[in-house]
């Protein structure tokens, strides 16, 4: 299954070991990433060479495009996979520069109005799910676990979660297994259905930002349409993620008052811990420019670090999606999944557009 | 993943440290970038 790959743990006492055993992953990342770089502007030239009318089609696609061909066709023997597992702390790195590419002001304004869609998308997003899994008489706690997954930020709420309510772990790898496959669909499904509305970046981005649930996919869905809806992508979802702890705690609450699970003590304390704290460093960052802390060629070196980073995650989104292994996870999961991801697709769309209407964004 | 088919689910923990780690390592990329280390990258 793609999740074993990205949450295979690293462990070793050594820390200089541990160092060198990420480094025959990291440099297959950086080299399919690169990889991606070269075939952007290569077929491009070659079509435009021999003039042909051919999709330009980004770096971000090729780079997905290229691990998905060899994690499912070739076995990738296993010390790649401490590397390939570092693609989160690449988006997370990525995220945090991104940040010097929005002004404060920016940050704010769309950022308030994702926080309302955000909020609104998870309550419906919660019911929906928990409707879903009763209808399907899904396990209680594997119900609650795509419901946080799917509402909140996907792989990252439900490992949060999944101590929280003190869920098993075959649920959580049910639940992380849809919601992955779940993603890998919506990196294709999102940006056509918005090429065929012809929505704009803003639009889109918050859509993406909104609708796709792990955090890389929705970066990658964002950055397949254009840079600037990746932009506002990484913005909503950033926003989305944020809200991983009162989720949680709700839920947390909720088991404990069943008597399945630990009650909470110091909810202040809970909640800071399920924070994702690489938002802070993406306020900070971006922060740190509207006090003029970069020059504007600084700006542009710390845009494309943030883009590097970028590049090695998604050829992690491709290496980790393996189609056969997804297929072995249990059916009903990924059905309540699909129909939930479905309508909460839909659900968001009709967000986005009416705000679009309101704000003009 | 072709090699190991059961899915894992990491500790807590250790998706926090990546988050600190994340934003310390970008703190001293932009420190770099402050100083000008990469003005004459291509990227």
């Amino acid at each position: 299954m793609a999740s074993s790959i990205s949450l295979t743990r690293v462990e070793s006492g050594n820390p200089l070991l541990n160092a060198l055993r990420i480094v025959p992953g990291v440099l297959l990342l950086a080299g399919i990433g690169y990889a991606g770089k070269i075939l952007e502007h290569s077929v491009n030239a070659y079509a435009k060479e021999h003039h042909w009318t051919f999709p330009n089609i980004e770096y971000v696609l090729w780079a997905i495009l290229i691990g998905l061909v060899i994690s499912n066709t070739l076995a990738i023997p296993r010390f790649f996979q401490p590397g390939i597992a570092t693609y989160e702390f690449w988006l997370k790195l990525g995220i945090v520069l991104l940040g010097a590419r929005f002004v404060l002001a920016d940050v704010l304004k769309l950022g308030g109005i994702s926080l309302g869609l955000v909020v609104i998308e998870i309550t419906l997003s919660l019911a929906l799910m928990t409707l879903l899994g009763r209808l399907f008489k899904l396990k209680p706690k594997l119900t609650s676990l795509l419901a946080i997954g799917s509402s909140v930020c996907g792989v990252s709420a439900i490992i949060a979660a999944k101590g929280a309510i003190d869920a098993d772990d075959e649920d959580s790898s049910f639940a992380i297994a849809a919601i992955l496959a779940l993603g890998a669909l919506a990196l294709f499904t999102f940006p056509a259905i918005a090429h065929g509305l012809h929505m704009n970046d803003v639009s889109y981005g918050l859509w993406a930002g909104l609708g796709v649930d792990n955090t890389a996919e929705a970066t990658a869905a964002g950055a397949l349409y254009s840079d600037a809806a990746g932009k506002v992508a990484v913005l909503a979802k950033t926003t989305r993620n944020a809200m991983i702890g009162f989720v949680v705690l709700a839920y947390a609450i909720y088991w404990a008052g069943r008597g399945q699970a630990e009650a909470v003590t110091n909810k202040a304390t809970f909640l800071w811990k399920k924070f994702p704290k690489f938002v802070l460093g993406f306020l900070l960052m971006s922060l740190l420019v509207g006090f003029h802390a970069f020059s504007k060629g600084q700006v542009a070196s710390l845009g494309n670090l943030s883009r590097w980073a970028f590049l090695l995650t998604f050829a992690g989104v491709g290496l980790r999606t393996n189609f056969r292994d997804m297929s072995k996870q249990g059916l009903r999961p990924f059905i309540v999944g699909a129909l939930g991801e479905i309508l909460i697709a839909c659900l968001t769309l009709g967000l986005v557009v009416g705000a679009n209407r309101i704000w003009g964004s | 993943m072709s090699t190991d088919t059961s899915p894992t689910v990491p500790s807590k923990s250790n998706s926090l440290s990546l988050d600190t780690l994340a934003v310390i390592v970008a703190l001293v990329l932009a420190l770099a970038v402050r100083f000008d280390i990469f003005r004459n990258v291509p990227w």
